[in-house]
């Protein structure tokens, strides 16, 4: 077998053991030069200075700008409409309508599969809704000075806003097209054990309810997208977390464009935490700017205005039910929970899923019943796994008040996974080849000594501080999802001229930093300089990388990248000890004769000899210039060199182009694929106002047991980052529609309240590195984490401060003083 | 030309902007902002429009020495007027440059120009603000990947360098702390990447 074949056997290997990866990391680094250590971002000063250019600041020659008609009504369709002024507006290029001959087929509008969407429906379900119109004029105002044009006459239709009342028998139909029978669109069960038996078991039961309001994403950039036909070229700036999934929708739009005809471009993303990115016909208004873009012959950018980006809001807003059994020691024996859901399309991730998954609790059930509401699409915003945490908190709190016991020692009591306890749990970590560590003890003791919680712990309602706000502490755990599943490709080469390191794989850089961790892996995997690596993200290069939702940055594009980078160097290896070009004049021979691969290393973007590191070749050398890259032939026909470097006989030329590539798949760690081992605790200590009803967070503490720190910006950005968002939206953030009109009254940043840079305490970032993490080097991701878990734990800490509980989130002063009788 | 063309073709006004230094004639309708003429007219993208009705401060420009948000700014209103964005920031190597991008001031970075306009207002005026002062001065600018506590220590950092207290080589250097960050890891007895200390 060929020394290339072999590598293609390794590359298949390499993702085998890291497909359903039941096993740690086997090829760790002798030495981290850079990884885990501080390095610049990769994108810092692009970001600093202003020139990052996103979606929405591309500007094309002749570029029009279009704009969508919405409904004023929460559940209506278009019986007509006279779109004639609009039209004749100075300015106005092109109006589509609804009953365009064109736009009359499902087409592929994003989401997380293909799916077939009327581009432009003359039907709506939420006030808000894109409908019926798409202008395209010179301007952007023009644009929407038409739409204020349209004449539009509707077919009102019953609405419903509250998920609880619509699952009432009579309530009014909210889609009747998809759900032409009731407002339910699915339910779904989890059962483990058998709950009754549990109960049976218990020494007590507590029944609570609670609830969480519909907040949203806010990303700063907007909706938006451009479109450019290059003759039967197709090219686009798509504003998604997900490219690829873009791309291979348009692919199908127009009869099939093949996908080497299509031009995409994935600038910087203005964030969007999941959200839009997630939605179908996120791709509509990219769509209907392609046919506009053909009959007006000139690029067509679309976008929302900011109102319109808050219509679509987070997949967990609902109401739920819970019932607990619990030993009198703290040993919870049962969990049943009932949730009602708004708009939830993939109730797939249960509501009860964090307690299988990640205590000894024998018997668990969960119910979802996806309730269909005359509100905006609801999608994953930060995670899908809010419900899920607020379960955890809520449950180990209550059971903590009514045992009057320390909810840190009920959490280590109740520690496993899918009903068995730590010591089965410690078994599985050792059998996989993972270190043996608790996790949560170290999560809880790291924590626990950064907030002074046994200085400070106190019955709840019972300490009032010298300012007269009552002082409350709270804590909260769960396990480290990181649902993980995807595939990545990587295509990874050394330039010519210098050496230097490019990889690329069309990826939204939505800001987490992800590249900069992909460029410290490379660049510890092939012995080079940090700053020779670039992550060249936004163009499309035939190859994808995951997307950055789901905790994947790491846990599948860092095992990409780190397969590519193994690959690569063991090509240069080869290489540097293979006879290099051979032509009709001559055969050149290797770098490093008579040496075999092993004997060499990479250090410092020098190849060299293990057994005399003073024998080395820089890899610059080795790759040679770009354009003449072989002996050039004189007019007496002997060969002549463009240069010569000392102390060699040949010329250095010669040498293949070094690009490799790699790729990894993951099923995911959903329950029954993989066990999940890194823990995550959260601190909280909160003063509460008692006449004001005003919360203030003193202190958040955020450990997180990320496996193995890479990149310590990253991780700890995700960590204080997440705890502010996670303050807003436990606190202040939900949107309020008016019940009478089905009407959106907060869609916009001055009465949608995200939390400024005076609504924080201190917060404290701790990462632990128990490296039981399946990412490369057992790391494990952490970016959707501490937004999702930490504004439940907002619940308990006001509770502790107040003595009442408040299970309706966000807990608003509103809230505060209605629990203590004042409203 | 139809009546509404000649309406906006007689509504042009012709003003003077100073931006970054470069002097600039510029006819303008009257309802255009300051944001939309430096970001579509001029491609200074860097100044951002995020909520489009003054409420989060990524349209932030300097006029006349005073931080404004120019998505509220009528550009026809800033005739004379000399306006700083953060692409002039960037050319005069303001120190806040380097200390963002060493502090890691940006997630998806959207924001980042309206903050460092914003605290380029402020060390104009205040040299040497405080914790409290920097938070007053920058609460008008919102960032939802909540990348505040790093703004922190990059402005005080920006105003050591301007007072000459620091160097402006050393600021370059990545950060090696952050607030207690490997705790855990040496609380687990691993060695960690970072070492502790902070600010």
């Amino acid at each position: 077998m060929s020394d290339r074949k072999k590598m293609k056997v390794d590359q298949t290997e390499q993702m085998l053991e890291s497909f359903d990866n039941k096993i740690a990391d086997p090829h760790q680094l002798a030495e981290y030069n850079v990884i885990g250590k501080r390095v610049l971002r990769t994108d810092g000063l692009e970001k600093a200075t202003g020139s990052a250019r996103y979606t929405i600041d591309i500007q094309l020659p002749g570029m029009l700008h279009a704009r969508l008609l919405t409904s004023p009504y929460p559940h209506a369709s278009i019986k007509s409409m006279d779109t004639s002024a609009a039209e004749r507006l100075p300015g106005v290029r092109c109006v589509l309508r609804y009953d365009d001959p064109e736009l009359q087929v499902g087409v592929a509008t994003g989401g997380h599969e293909l799916n077939a969407e009327l581009p432009l429906p003359s039907a709506v379900h939420f006030e808000g809704e894109e409908c019926g119109a798409f202008v395209v004029a010179d301007t952007e105002a023009i644009a929407e000075d038409a739409l204020k044009l349209i004449k539009v006459e509707w077919d009102q239709r019953p609405f419903v806003l509250d998920e609880v009342a619509a699952i009432e028998p009579g309530a009014p139909i909210s889609e009747p097209r998809k759900f032409p029978d009731s407002n339910i669109s699915t339910i779904y069960n989890e059962v483990h054990g058998d709950v009754e038996k549990g109960f049976a078991e218990a020494d007590k039961v507590v029944e609570f309810k609670w609830s969480f309001g519909y907040n949203t994403w806010v990303g700063p950039e907007r909706p938006c997208g451009v479109w450019r036909w290059n003759g039967d070229f197709a090219e686009c700036w798509v504003k998604q977390q997900r490219p690829h999934i873009a791309k291979r929708a348009i692919s199908t739009w127009f009869g099939g464009i093949p996908m080497s005809k299509i031009d995409l471009h994935c600038p910087y993303q203005g964030a969007s935490f999941g959200g839009w990115s997630q939605m179908s016909w996120n791709l509509g208004g990219t769509y209907l700017a392609a046919v506009a873009s053909k009959r007006t012959g000139r690029p067509v950018k679309w976008a929302f205005n900011r109102r319109e980006d808050f219509y679509g809001g987070n997949m967990d807003s609902g109401t739920f039910y819970v019932k607990v059994g619990f030993k009198l020691d703290g040993t919870i024996t049962a969990v049943s929970q009932r949730g009602i859901t708004v708009n939830q399309d993939l109730p797939v991730f249960g509501i009860v899923a964090h307690l299988i998954e990640n205590t000894k609790i024998p018997h668990v059930a969960g119910r979802t019943e996806a309730a269909r509401v005359n509100k905006g699409p609801t999608v994953p915003t930060r995670c899908e796994m809010n419900i899920n945490c607020y379960t955890v908190d809520l449950v180990f709190n209550h059971v903590a008040d009514a045992l009057g016991m320390d909810p840190v020692e009920i959490a280590l009591l109740n520690d496993g996974a899918e009903g068995h306890d730590i010591d089965w749990l410690n078994g599985k970590k050792a059998e996989i080849g993972f270190p043996v560590r608790d996790s949560l003890r170290e999560c809880v003791t790291a924590g626990k000594a950064a907030i002074g919680w046994d200085e400070k712990r106190h019955a709840p309602g019972t300490k009032k501080l010298p300012n007269g706000k009552m002082h409350g502490l709270a804590f909260t755990w769960t396990h480290e999802w990181d649902d993980s599943a995807g595939s990545s490709e990587i295509a990874i080469q050394f330039e010519r001229n210098d050496g230097s390191v490019t990889i690329m794989s069309c990826r939204a850089d939505v800001g987490v930093n992800a590249e900069t961790a992909y460029c410290q892996i490379a660049a510890d995997e092939l012995g080079v300089p940090f700053e020779w690596v670039r992550f060249k993200h936004q163009e499309d290069t035939g190859f994808f990388a995951m997307t950055p939702d789901t905790s994947t940055n790491l846990s599948i594009n860092g095992w990409a990248v780190k397969h590519a980078a193994r690959i690569l160097k063991q090509r240069l290896l080869e290489e540097a000890v293979a006879p290099r070009a051979k032509t009709q004049l001559a055969e050149y021979p290797p770098a490093f004769p008579g040496l075999e691969p092993d004997d060499l290393d990479v250090k410092d973007g020098f190849i060299y000899e293990k057994a005399d590191p003073s024998h080395k070749m820089s890899i610059a050398d080795f790759v040679g210039p770009s354009g003449a890259q072989g002996p050039i032939t004189g007019t007496a026909g002997e060969p002549f060199f463009t240069s010569t470097e000392e102390g060699l006989a040949y010329p250095l030329r010669g040498t293949p182009p070094l690009f490799e590539s790699g790729w990894h798949l993951q099923r995911g760690c959903y329950l029954g694929v993989r066990l999940r081992f890194c823990r995550q605790a959260y601190f909280m200590e909160v003063e509460v106002d008692t006449e004001t009803g005003h919360v203030d967070i003193q202190k958040v503490v955020t450990v997180n047991d990320v496996g193995k720190v890479i990149n310590w910006d990253g991780c700890e950005g995700q960590a204080y980052g997440g705890a502010i968002m996670a303050i807003g939206r436990g606190m202040t953030e939900e949107i309020v529609w008016d019940p009478r009109t089905g009407v959106m009254l907060n869609g916009n940043l001055l009465n949608y309240k995200i939390p400024t840079m005076m609504d924080y305490g201190d917060i404290e970032t701790i990462m632990v590195e128990t490296q039981m993490g399946y990412g490369p080097y057992g790391s494990i991701g952490i970016g959707e984490d501490v937004a999702t878990v930490l504004p439940a734990l907002i619940g308990p800490a006001v509770q502790n401060a107040i003595g009442v509980w408040i299970d309706d989130f966000p807990i608003t002063p509103a809230r505060v003083l209605k629990a203590l009788g004042k409203a | 030309m139809s009546s509404v063309e000649q309406a906006r073709a007689v509504a042009l006004d012709v003003i003077g902007l100073t931006v970054n230094g470069e002097p600039y004639q510029l006819p303008v309708e009257p309802q255009w902002t300051l944001q939309y003429v430096l970001a579509d007219k001029l491609g200074l993208t860097g100044t951002k429009e995020f909520c489009a009705e003054g409420a989060c401060g990524a349209c932030s420009v300097i006029l006349d020495g005073r931080a404004v948000l120019s998505c509220m700014a009528l550009a026809i209103e800033c005739d004379g007027g000399v306006i700083e964005t953060v692409e002039g920031i960037a050319r005069a190597n303001h120190p806040l440059i380097d200390a963002y991008v060493k502090y890691s001031c940006m997630q998806c970075g959207f924001c980042t120009p309206g903050f460092i306009v914003t605290a380029k207002a402020l060390l104009d005026r205040n040299p040497d603000p405080t914790l409290d002062e920097i938070k007053e001065a920058m609460v008008g600018n919102l960032c939802r990947c909540g990348t505040y506590p790093a703004h922190l220590r990059a402005i005080t950092e920006a105003a050591k360098v301007l007072r000459g207290v620091v160097e402006a080589d050393s600021a370059k250097t990545p950060a090696p702390t952050l607030v207690n960050s490997a705790i855990g890891a040496r609380a687990a007895g691993m060695a960690a990447g970072g070492t502790e200390g902070g600010e």
